[in-house]
């Protein structure tokens, strides 16, 4: 695996040095594959006699996933790369829009930090409507109506009429 | 036909109103999301799965089959209409379809599509009625080691067919090998891999997995490379067509057929093959007329690929409820929920609840025929669909998602896992990891495990028990090859081309 990438740099003649995103992904694989036999060391080997004991499927598991991960390791080095997936709204020549993805990221682990305090209702309008903003809506008014109209008809038939559990948070008593 | 009276009795249980308004909620359901990007089937199951717990089996499973066959209708919609499919199945469905409907042939094309896939699946469900009892009266005899086998024919075929590349494909479904080991051990009660967090004692929901991995993942997907241009719709009125189409749309519908059921049937043949496969048919087969159009939008190249997509469908149910074997994502998601009402798919489910498969059975027949009457006149409103402003869309998205899966536990613990698995849904479809063997790792990944070691407790430790039955030699030998034929082919593919010419050239 060293310095794999010398006869391949002209082939497309962008530079490219060992480290490529995709790496990172490989190396979950390869870091989730040990996770999973050094975490299943300390589970208690005992009732031995029905068979295999609840060790045995996870540590089959790790290890193959750590000679998969090896093997991704390796195939990403040797300039390996899978087909981004196609999608309908989806522009594969584009670059990342970073920026997008962290404002929703933000917008929804916001989301679940304030949905138990302030109640289905206004979380889940401020998820819609911030989650709109950050993917591009240009209304912001109309983002924010659809945004309430979305979050109060989903309560109404989700807890009312479905029997579903949705905190009430501050709305409680109007609702 | 012992099965013949036994589907008229399903007939009996899904024609009540009760049934039947289950199963018109499912393909209207079911065509929404086939038609609207960024959620599919296997998605719509999950997230209605927390809802539907107070449903009677039969009425779930009814709804269900209607979402499953309705989705693929609706995934036709898009791909003739829009041109980009999300879907693979129905990639091949928008090479033909789009270019009719630029040519001004939109409602033909819909028709075709609509009828070809009546037709199909009306056949492919008659072909499931034949086949399953068939494939239960072989598999009765299945011992653990042929379901362990079966299992691993499943993950390595699943693998290697959604993938270029075999390596990302399984490294997707062992991820979900690892994410279905999270909890308790069913059979110990010793705790596995849960960190120390008592919410992950019962393990990861399914349905936070499949949101997570489909919804929240493409929805990350989307904002990252979000195609700011509005999407460009054909318009369409009501779905027709004529007498010549008619002509040269038969032979293509039941050559379609006959590709996708066998396809489905097989563990990790899916539908992109068989589409594939008839859209080259076609092409070889055109005449006349046809020859001219192909590759300009001629309706056989819609017809054919659009019947074996739906006939594959069906045959998905095939190992699906005789041997509780998922080979698609969808089919993966409907098995938990099996479990979930405390049903194990397989033999014994004709045998202990026959009522229950055969309405469902029943249902796809009659979930078949609703959707023609609502693809047909209903053409325009589902085109309408396909104009929603998209950060509208992609926010309502993660929106019902967020709901589905909140409404699991009422746990906020479980929205920061949803989260997380966006996340790894993410990474996946930027990189190319095909998501259905990760989800279906995860869900047989128990089940493999519980026969491993019933099959290894039977053997007293001993390996060799694992090839003990010819059936399971047989699974085993499969799946070997279902790895190996790729690198096989790659290899040949590069041993013909000189290796890289480009670095003299420049």
């Amino acid at each position: 695996m060293s310095s794999p990438e010398e006869p391949t740099l002209q082939e497309t003649g962008r530079k490219r040095g060992p480290w490529r995103p995709e790496l990172g992904l490989a190396l979950v694989v390869l870091g989730l594959g040990v996770f999973v036999v050094v975490g299943t060391l300390d589970v208690s080997a005992a009732a031995s006699r029905l068979g295999p004991g609840p060790r045995f499927f996870p540590m089959l598991v790790g290890g193959a996933m750590i000679l998969i991960g090896l093997f991704y390791v390796a195939d990403v080095l040797r300039g390996g790369r899978g087909d981004p997936e196609e999608s309908e709204d989806v522009d594969a020549e584009a670059p990342a829009d970073w920026r997008g993805v962290g404002l929703v990221s933000g917008v929804f682990l916001a989301f679940t930090a304030v949905l138990d305090v302030l109640g289905w209702i206004i979380a889940a309008s401020l998820l819609f409507f911030g989650l709109s903003l950050a993917l591009g809506a240009e209304h912001r008014v109309r983002a924010a109506v659809i945004a309430v109209v979305l979050a109060v008809s989903t309560y109404l038939t989700f807890v009312e009429g479905l029997g579903v559990t949705l905190p009430a948070g501050l709305l409680s008593g109007v609702i | 036909m012992e099965s013949l009276g036994l589907l008229l009795d399903g007939f009996a249980a899904a024609l009540t109103p009760v049934n039947l308004l289950y199963a018109l909620v499912g393909v209207t359901l079911g065509t929404l999301v086939g038609v609207l990007p960024g959620i599919g089937p296997a998605m719509t199951v999950a997230l209605l799965l927390p809802i539907t717990f107070t449903v009677p089996p039969a009425s779930a499973f009814i709804m269900f089959a209607g979402i499953y066959y309705g989705g693929m209708y609706g995934g036709s919609t898009t791909s003739i209409l829009l041109n980009t499919p999300g879907e693979s199945s129905s990639m091949i469905t928008a090479l033909e379809g789009n270019k009719m409907a630029r040519r001004g042939r939109a409602a033909q094309a819909l028709a075709t599509a609509a009828i070809g896939s009546f037709v199909a699946g009306t056949i492919a469900t008659a072909l499931l009625v034949f086949a399953a009892p068939a494939v239960v009266s072989f598999a009765i005899s299945f011992g653990p080691e042929d379901y362990f086998a079966l299992a691993i024919l499943a993950f390595t075929a699943v693998s290697s067919v959604l993938s270029r590349s075999v390596v990302r494909g399984l490294a997707s479904l062992v991820l979900g090998l690892a994410i279905g080991l999270v909890g308790i051990d069913q059979q110990t009660g010793q705790a596995r891999l849960t960190l120390g967090v008592p919410q992950l004692l019962d393990g990861i929901d399914v349905v936070i997995v499949a949101v997570g991995l489909f919804a929240v993942g493409e929805a990350l997907y989307v904002a990252s490379r979000l195609r700011h241009a509005p999407p460009d719709v054909v318009p369409v009125g009501r779905a027709w067509m004529g007498r010549s189409d008619w002509g040269r749309s038969w032979r293509p519908w039941l050559r379609g057929t006959a590709l996708g059921f066998p396809f489905g049937a097989l563990p990790g043949g899916g539908a992109e093959i068989p589409t594939f496969l008839s859209y080259a048919a076609e092409k070889r087969l055109a005449r006349g007329v046809a020859r001219e159009e192909y590759g300009k939008g001629a309706i056989e190249g819609v017809a054919g690929p659009e019947a074996a997509n739906n006939a594959s469908a069906a045959g998905t149910l095939v190992p699906l409820l005789t041997l509780g074997l998922p080979t698609s994502a969808t089919a993966a998601i409907m098995l938990a929920a099996f479990q979930q009402y405390g049903l194990q798919p397989g033999p014994q489910l004709f045998d202990h609840n026959p009522a229950l498969v055969w309405a469902m059975i029943a249902s796809l027949f009659i979930g078949n025929t609703m959707l023609l009457v609502l693809n047909l006149p209903l053409a325009p409103v589902w085109a309408k669909l396909l104009r929603i402003p998209r950060p509208y869309l992609y926010s309502g998205i993660i929106l019902f998602a967020a709901l589905g899966v909140y409404a699991l536990n009422a746990s906020a613990v479980d929205l920061v896992v949803l989260f997380v698995l966006g996340l790894l849904g993410f990474a996946m479809r930027r990189f190319g990891l095909p998501v259905a063997p990760a989800v279906i790792g995860m869900i047989l990944g128990p089940m493999a495990e519980i026969q491993l070691r019933r099959a290894l407790a039977i053997g007293a430790g001993d390996v060799t028990v694992l090839v003990g039955s010819p059936v399971a030699v047989v699974l085993l030998v499969l799946s070997l090859l279902a790895l190996l034929t790729p690198l096989l082919r790659g290899f040949m593919a590069r041993r013909r081309m000189p290796p890289l010419p480009v670095s003299h050239e420049d």
